[in-house]
């Protein structure tokens, strides 16, 4: 995994190479993972959102009940 | 980098915006507490999470494919050719500017030992994102769900404001070449069009309940907590401070750049290489500031939340032009631009039963809108490049600074990559019953169960005796 083990080899090179995260050439991978990570979480957070919402909704509180809920710690 | 000189350049250009992007961080703390401090009580929470949520949001898609946008559609694509490949193709080739180096599988997207600038460039570009789906945030409080918002967000921050950076305000853009489009501290690519979206979804989102009498009277709500109003205002305009800056190259050489044989002239320059200075874009800064402060005291007489918005409205109306401008024209201009948009504000508002809660915009789409048009006439004649100018519509060079031009552009910034987009994502996700949260939640308060919780915690923890 290590892309660098010996940093005076490497910077000595010909040619040094600039890419040094680890794993280089997994890239295209990497990305796979964030586009999956990235829709997951619209869609659990888009249920979650609605059943909060709508169990709410269906409680019918009024516009000034919340002020029963003033908490002052 | 193997010469002292040329590193210290590079090092100093990375440390120069990695300054203005921590610069840039408070603008969106600002926004965050001028929000909260907006919103009523029973919303507070919902509202500081829908802002906060952006972030992450924004970042991740800014990073697939946001910043790609940005380096691929400087041609249209289809409408003028690049001055790098002569192509009018998407720009995906191999030269030095292409969107192939920022994929986001590219090795240059990452730490490289090669690249010192693009990171902290992207960085820079990200929070200009940040700020365009944090002013539709301010617009829709109270009433829209985190999951809408979201992909508002998504669309407006890494989408639809990157095409119009990409048209209008890059140095190969096809509106500078077209249209002589000028744009230099985002009057329009920022502000125009994410005013322009915020409108667009709250013809569809609908007001807030209680807005509007039966008779369809206008009336006023909060802001809850001023003084939290003002701190993120104040935030928000530290913030700006880093944001010219970001617009602005630190140091360059444009005599080989411009292809003028044997000549050296390093020089600050504005987004499209053309030269200006730190110092007297900062002087152009506090005048128009200065300037939306004055009339916004004085239209609104005396209302503190429009004195401080107004001086937001002043520096975003001069911003177009404040790399040319003078300071007492920077300052007349914010005059303008705040009456524009106070005015506007009141008479969409009872026209159109708009409720726009913080005025966003007004401060930044109509204010932007009518800085560029001013910007047209009081720049006619500069070039929109340093590369080469040439006659209007030709395309294949640039046209120079005007009015028309200007216009057009401010219409392509509000109505056809803000307005259009925004009404039409709104419609989608109202059709799909997701863009507004239901009426009997609105009426109890997004946090009435979060309260309730702390309430019976509050109890449970006073009536123990261990």
């Amino acid at each position: 995994m290590a892309t660098v083990t010996n940093w005076i080899d490497h910077l000595s090179a010909k040619e040094v190479q600039g890419a040094v995260y680890p794993g280089v050439g997994t890239e295209g991978i990497l990305v796979l993972i964030a586009l999956v990570l990235w829709i997951g979480w619209h869609v659990i957070c888009n249920m979650q959102e609605t059943s909060k919402l709508e169990k709410l909704a269906r409680k019918r509180h009024g516009a000034s009940d919340y002020k029963n809920n003033i908490s002052d710690w | 980098m193997t010469d002292e000189l040329g590193a210290l350049t590079t090092v100093f250009t990375e440390f120069y915006y990695w300054i203005t992007v921590v610069l840039m961080f408070l603008i969106h703390v600002g926004f965050c507490m001028y929000e909260v401090g907006a919103s009523r009580y029973k919303h507070h929470q919902h509202t500081l999470m829908k802002n906060t949520m952006l972030i992450p949001l924004v970042t991740i898609t800014w990073f697939l494919f946001g910043w790609w946008i940005y380096w691929a559609f400087p041609t249209g694509p289809g409408l003028a050719p690049s001055i790098m490949n002569e192509s009018a193709a998407l720009i995906t080739d191999d030269s030095a500017f292409s969107a192939k180096w920022y994929v986001p599988s590219s090795d240059l997207m990452a730490v490289n030992l090669g690249d010192h600038i693009s990171g902290v460039f992207w960085a820079a570009f990200l929070l200009f994102s940040w700020t365009a789906a944090s002013i539709v945030s301010g617009a829709v409080i109270e009433r829209i769900t985190t999951f809408a918002f979201g992909i508002l967000a998504i669309a407006i921050g890494s989408v639809f404001w990157t095409i119009d950076a990409a048209w209008g305000w890059h140095f190969d853009g096809w509106m500078l070449k077209i249209l002589g489009y000028h744009d230099a501290y985002a009057s329009g690519v920022i502000h125009a069009v994410a005013g322009g979206f915020a409108l667009g979804i709250l013809c569809v989102l609908g007001p807030r309940i209680g807005k509007f009498s039966s008779t369809g009277e206008p009336r006023n709500i909060g802001p809850r907590n001023p003084w939290l109003v003002t701190i993120g205002l104040f935030l928000i305009y530290t913030g700006f401070w880093g944001f010219y800056a970001a617009c602005n190259i630190p140091i360059f050489d444009l005599g080989p750049e411009y292809g003028m044989e044997g000549v050296t002239y390093f020089t600050a320059t504005n987004i499209y290489v053309t030269p200006t200075t730190l110092s007297g874009i900062t002087m152009n800064f506090l005048m128009s500031l200065s300037g939306g402060l004055l009339v916004g005291y004085l239209i609104s007489k005396g209302d503190p939340f429009w004195t401080y918005s107004s001086g937001l409205a002043g520096i975003i109306c001069a911003s177009a032009g404040n790399d040319l401008y003078h300071p007492i024209q920077s300052m007349i201009i914010a005059m303008i631009g705040v009456v524009v948009a106070y005015k506007m504000h009141y008479w969409v508002e009872r026209k159109f039963k708009i409720d726009d809660a913080v005025g966003a915009v007004a401060v930044h789409g109509y204010a932007g809108v009518a800085g560029l048009i001013i910007c047209g006439f009081v720049l006619n004649g500069y070039p929109s490049s340093g590369y080469s100018v040439g006659s209007m519509w030709v395309g294949t060079d640039y046209a120079p600074i005007n009015p028309l031009g200007m216009f057009i552009g401010a219409i392509i910034m509000f109505f056809v990559l803000g307005f259009l987009p925004g009404w039409i994502l709104a419609k989608i996700l109202h059709g799909m019953g997701k863009l507004r949260i239901p009426r009997e939640v609105e009426i109890a308060g997004l946090d009435y169960d979060i309260m309730e919780a702390s309430r019976d915690d509050e109890k449970s923890v006073a009536s123990s005796t261990r």
